[in-house]
């Protein structure tokens, strides 16, 4: 069955699809955008209910093999420390996220002029800096200006509190004499643009009952919709076809009855983030493009990167009503950001601390043993409930070939579309990182206070940063898109979303996301009477 | 907890059992300030996972006439009527004849015991949940960045 032809296609409704559609949507060209999820209701949220924590282990999992949602595909992620995680709705993975909104350095995009390692960006900081700005008043960014740190930005809305346990871990690094800064926050902690504000509900990363996390569900996509653009969703595409003129001419699709559809489309625009984009672009084989569309240069899947993650966390005296407040977004330091090698490693890694948990979590955390059935339950338990903080540590993965999604041989969907494997192994360079942040870390919390330190490196579900398998750059034999996120290969296709990173940088990737996505846009519009040539 | 339960999953005997077993997995404490696990009735949160999750029935109901039988050549009639010193003896035996019956029976224990809101309560925090009425914070002392707002430019020119 096919549909009438439209101007624009964007798959994928996440992150980088939101920003892309509201941004083109000026042009009151027709733009739909198919989405494999549906839209959230915000009352179905788990911190409405006296069962929130555990959802965390159901519906509202980051695995989306354990997830058990129609929506979801399966990813055989069997041959990876790291395991991905995601979410498929109207909004993507800014659904579960936790909101944190750093912006890369100047240098991030120039790490082989700088370190010898990786590759250069096509685009600069300086580029990207009035789209940064820009996504900082859309997505409604909460921060305090003046860090040190990074280029000198503001932010349209106060820092996030920072509590007992940010007080308490500020005076650990003060005491060490290390940076740290309130942490950059897509959260609205005043009412904001028909948002209300953050109330401290707590766990971000099961979805926001009160609707002020910046997920693009309640940001971009009422204004994109507003300007005309038509979420078409529960469609979930299997491949992207190609025309005789060697252009996209649009996607097949199954609709939410599973019934086989074709989109034409002038344009079609990938946003389906670093496993889901070259699952589409591996799945679409054609006689021209037998090892999938626009894969001449051999790179689409190549060069996968995660932030390898450690988690260091302590347990304090004192209450620290961890429970309140933004779990994952308190305050963060990139006192060892950038490259000093006599560290043992190149590039480098950024801090962020967390809150504490509930205390199911709480009870749940302990059982390998630090809270035991018995007489001695209640006791362990009152010493960690409430009074365990840490933190996360994010470290910059390096592209290397290796590292990939393929087709899997035998996994399918629920419409039966071959599924993606991922084939990862952590580098040397960040195993050195890790030891060294857990090191750091557990100085950190114990000049803190803390007691009872332990660390998991990498933290094993923490495939939440997927970027690289599409990259960007100027030649075709070395990246699959261009300078501004078009095809190589096939003129009309465009990638947006993480996929096309070229390096990882040592931050939250979403602020990034979208800035370079509204930079693809504006040229896009730009370029609309040439867009081919 | 005030969820209704359209059957129950275990026999009377096997209730008992299984409200002593939990009893000792998350006793009273010993000012009496918390309650024990079986004292404040989760079975009925057991029966709902086991009602949730079938194949954890024959692993809890194995399990409790384990425990039942241990008791049993100790003199007691059942579980329930063991002396309570003799109680977590039999609970560790039976990790080596039926290792999954304790691991799951305290993961739900401790999911059932600390949502329920005469814990929650006890714990010192409000009974509802999160949403919507949330936690008030202080904004925090910002006046803690002073030293680092001393610092020069950390990033590195390109």
């Amino acid at each position: 069955m096919s549909e009438e032809a439209v101007d624009v296609l964007i798959v994928g409704a996440g992150a980088a699809g939101a920003a892309f559609a509201w941004s083109l949507a000026e042009t009151r060209m027709n733009i739909v955008c198919l989405e494999q999820g549906g839209w959230m209701k915000q009352e179905d949220y788990p911190t409405a209910g006296v069962d929130w924590e555990m959802r965390r282990l159901g519906d509202f999992g980051m695995s989306p093999n354990s997830r058990g949602r129609k929506e979801d595909y399966p990813i055989n992620d069997s041959e990876s420390p790291i395991a991905i995680s995601n979410f498929n709705a109207v909004g993507g993975s800014t659904i579960l996220y936790a909101a944190h909104f750093p912006r890369f350095h100047p240098g991030d995009f120039k790490i082989n002029t700088l370190d010898g390692v990786g590759d250069d960006w096509p685009v600069d900081y300086a580029q990207l800096a009035p789209y940064y700005d820009l996504n900082a008043r859309m997505m409604g960014v909460a921060g305090l200006a003046g860090d040190p740190a990074t280029p000198p930005h503001d932010f349209p809305l106060p820092p996030v509190p920072l509590g007992k346990v940010g007080e308490t871990l500020a005076k650990g690094f003060n005491k060490l004499g290390w940076h740290w800064w309130p942490s950059d926050s897509a959260i609205a902690t005043r009412d904001y643009e028909g948002r209300a504000k953050c109330i401290n509900l707590g766990p971000c990363i099961m979805g926001c009952a009160q609707g002020a996390k910046g997920s693009t569900d309640v940001t971009y996509w009422p204004l994109a919709v507003r300007g005309g653009v038509e979420v078409r969703t529960q469609c979930r595409v299997r491949e992207v076809t190609l025309g005789a003129n060697g252009l996209a001419d649009g996607v097949i699709y199954y609709d939410a009855d599973g019934v086989e559809r074709k989109q034409q489309a002038e344009i079609v625009v990938i946003a389906c983030n670093g496993v889901g984009t070259p699952r589409l672009l591996l799945n679409s084989v054609s006689k021209e493009f037998p090892n999938g569309l626009a894969n001449n240069s051999g790179l689409v899947g190549k060069n996968l990167m995660f932030h390898p993650y450690a988690m260091v966390n302590g347990v304090f005296d004192e209450p620290l009503e961890g429970y309140k407040g933004p779990t994952g977004c308190c305050l963060m330091s990139q006192e060892f950001y950038e490259t000093d090698l006599s560290r043992g490693f190149v590039r480098g890694y950024t801090i962020e601390t967390l809150r504490g948990n509930g205390p199911v979590s709480t009870a749940l955390a302990g059982l390998g043993g630090d809270i035991p059935w018995g007489a001695d339950h209640h006791r362990e338990f009152a010493n960690r409930f409430d009074r365990s903080a840490g933190m996360v540590v994010i470290c910059e993965d390096l592209p290397e070939e290796h590292n990939r999604v393929t087709i899997d041989p035998d996994l399918v969907d629920s419409d039966g579309i071959p599924s993606p494997k991922v084939n990862y192994r952590l580098s040397e360079n960040s195993r050195k990182m890790l030891d060294h942040s857990v090191a750091r870390g557990t100085e950190i919390l114990e000049a803190a206070g803390a007691r009872d330190v332990s660390a998991q490196a990498p933290l094993q579900p923490a495939g939440w940063h997927l970027m690289g398998t599409t990259r960007m750059g100027t030649d075709p034999a070395k990246s699959v898109v261009n300078e501004w996120g078009r095809s190589h290969d096939v003129k009309n296709l465009f990638i947006i979303d993480g996929s096309i990173f070229v390096t990882a940088a040592a931050v939250n990737p979403t602020n990034t996301i979208q800035a370079l996505t509204l930079y693809i846009a504006d040229t896009i519009k730009k370029n609309l009477s040439n867009l081919f040539d | 907890m005030s969820e209704a339960v359209n059957h129950s999953q275990f026999s009377d005997d096997q209730q008992r059992s299984l409200s002593c077993v939990l009893d000792q997995i998350i006793p009273p404490s010993a000012d009496a300030k918390m309650p024990g696990a079986g004292e404040i009735g989760l079975v009925a949160h057991i029966e709902r996972a086991v009602h949730k999750t079938p194949d954890l029935r024959p692993t809890i109901a194995d399990g409790l006439a384990a425990a039942d039988g241990l008791a049993q050549s100790r003199g007691a009639q059942g579980f329930a009527t063991l002396p309570e010193a003799q109680r977590s003896q039999v609970l560790e035996e039976l990790s080596t004849t039926h290792p999954g019956f304790l691991p799951s029976l305290i993961f739900h224990t401790y999911v059932g015991y600390y949502q329920e809101p005469r814990i929650v309560a006890a714990l010192g925090m409000e009974t509802h949940p999160p949403y919507p009425k949330g936690f008030p914070m202080e904004p925090g002392d910002l006046s803690l960045l002073d030293v680092v707002k001393k610092r020069p430019k950390m990033f590195r020119a390109v």
